[in-house]
């Protein structure tokens, strides 16, 4: 197979600014930030939980959330087209195959990345942050909030992750989007796609994207964590 | 008589099966400095944290101003009257005015009047040559002085200091011993648990020795 034609004509693509293309990576990250910014918070305040306080079924939960870690996404894709599916208990809401039901799915994708990162980045955090921040007269939330702080590379490298997950997830999206042009299609599912019909510069246009998105996101972190999160 | 500042009554800790404090009985006067020796291990750091709220004590009376508490609680306000200095401090991930001004912010006291007192605090613990250094790239010394400076800015009526000297090269011990000598002389409250002979031996300070979870007063 020649790989060179399909190379040069992805960087064409990139390099006119191809409509379709821009449209597809424009809702992937869209639909991937929008994800990941409503279900960090709860997730981050969840994983504090599980790091600094003991209850009943904790340590259950914890191990849910981590099962939940190794779950193939195509099954989250699965169980997530059960529920919105007509016949399913959410079908009356009409969110199949559109780009909510996908958001849902990165959500669902993003939650446990984000609560297991947490609970690890506070438990890892220097016992004495906590106690410095009380014995100054801190009330108690505000000293959970500066532990959080003092680990906010932890938590930063949390987000990221996610992120990094969901806007290279396949399998639920194209389950719960269904993969429609100009809605639903976003970069993984649209490799997948053109792929499959053989055209293989738009899915390298796409790819490098993706690749230089990771490579950004990694950099960003390395600097970050040059500024003070390196121990 | 003049009433005492703080009070500690039969305070007693259990760990691991032995009593580490067995009773202790001590009483802080307003403007007294204390200094707390004993062996390693023989409980001076775990009084100290419960003299500050930061550890249970299993048993004993505190008394803050006429306010009495039954260990194991530990009333929120004490906290704002009692500040303990770890022996290794820890510094935030913000610059050293920004750690200094943390214990007011807390207290919500004026930005303008954070300000003056942060200000006032760099002076006094010398530290106006090291703004600019993130925390944590400051020397053992420095690091002390930073916590020194943080927890003075408070005015806290009790301050509760665990080994302040400990592992400090030779100039870094002498800046804070110079430090607690002025907090004495400035009528701060002090209660030091060290080896350190120089600091046990500041004039005017009033000595005690941990010894069988005990405080024998030495002369």
């Amino acid at each position: 197979m020649d790989l060179l034609e399909p190379t040069r004509q992805a960087f064409a693509l990139l390099l006119r600014g191809d409509p379709e293309l821009l449209q597809i990576i424009w809702l992937s990250i869209w639909l991937s930030v929008t994800a990941i910014l409503l279900i960090s918070p709860p997730s981050i305040a969840l994983g504090v939980l599980l790091a600094k306080r003991r209850f009943p079924g904790q340590r259950v939960l914890v191990v849910l959330v981590q099962a939940l870690l190794s779950f193939p996404t195509v099954v989250v894709g699965l169980v997530l087209y059960l529920l919105l599916s007509r016949r399913g208990p959410f079908g009356s809401l009409e969110l199949l195959f559109s780009p909510a039901a996908i958001v849902i799915g990165y959500m669902v994708i993003a939650f446990p990345i984000l609560v297991v990162f947490t609970v690890s980045a506070v438990q890892g955090a220097d016992p004495r942050v906590y106690e410095t921040a009380r014995g100054l007269g801190a009330s108690g939330k505000r000293a959970a909030l500066t532990t959080l702080w003092e680990v906010r590379f932890g938590i930063i490298a949390a987000v990221v992750t996610a992120f990094g997950r969901v806007i290279s997830e396949v399998g639920c999206a194209i389950m719960v989007g269904g993969n429609i042009e100009g809605l639903t299609r976003n970069m993984p599912t649209a490799i997948a796609l053109e792929t499959s019909k053989g055209d293989f510069a738009q899915g390298i246009a796409l790819g490098v994207v993706l690749m230089a998105l990771a490579l950004g996101i990694n950099i960003v972190m390395a600097l970050l964590q040059g500024e003070g999160g390196l121990k | 008589m003049s009433q005492a500042l703080f009070e500690a009554v039969g305070v007693v800790r259990r760990l691991g099966g032995r009593r580490v404090l067995d009773g202790i009985e001590l009483s802080v006067e307003r403007g007294q400095g204390y200094v707390l020796s004993g062996d390693n291990g023989s409980g001076k750091t775990t009084l100290l944290r419960i003299l500050a709220g930061l550890e249970a004590g299993d048993a004993g009376v505190l008394r803050f101003q006429g306010e009495q508490t039954q260990l194991p609680r530990y009333p929120d306000a004490w906290r704002l009257r009692a500040v303990y200095v770890h022996q290794h401090p820890y510094l935030f991930h913000t610059s050293v005015a920004g750690n200094i001004a943390y214990g007011l912010k807390a207290r919500g006291e004026p930005q303008a009047l954070q300000r003056q007192k942060v200000e006032e605090a760099i002076a006094w613990a010398g530290l106006r040559g090291v703004l600019d250094v993130p925390p944590q790239k400051l020397s053992g010394g420095e690091k002390q002085r930073v916590a020194l400076a943080r927890a003075k800015v408070l005015a806290p009526q009790l301050l509760l200091l665990d080994e302040p000297t400990a592992n400090l090269d030779n100039d870094g011990r002498r800046r804070i011993v110079e430090l607690l000598a002025r907090l004495y002389a400035e009528g701060v409250s002090v209660l030091i648990a060290c080896h350190d002979r120089e600091i046990i031996e500041l004039p005017g300070v009033r000595r005690f020795h941990l010894e069988d979870g005990r405080l024998v007063p030495l002369a």
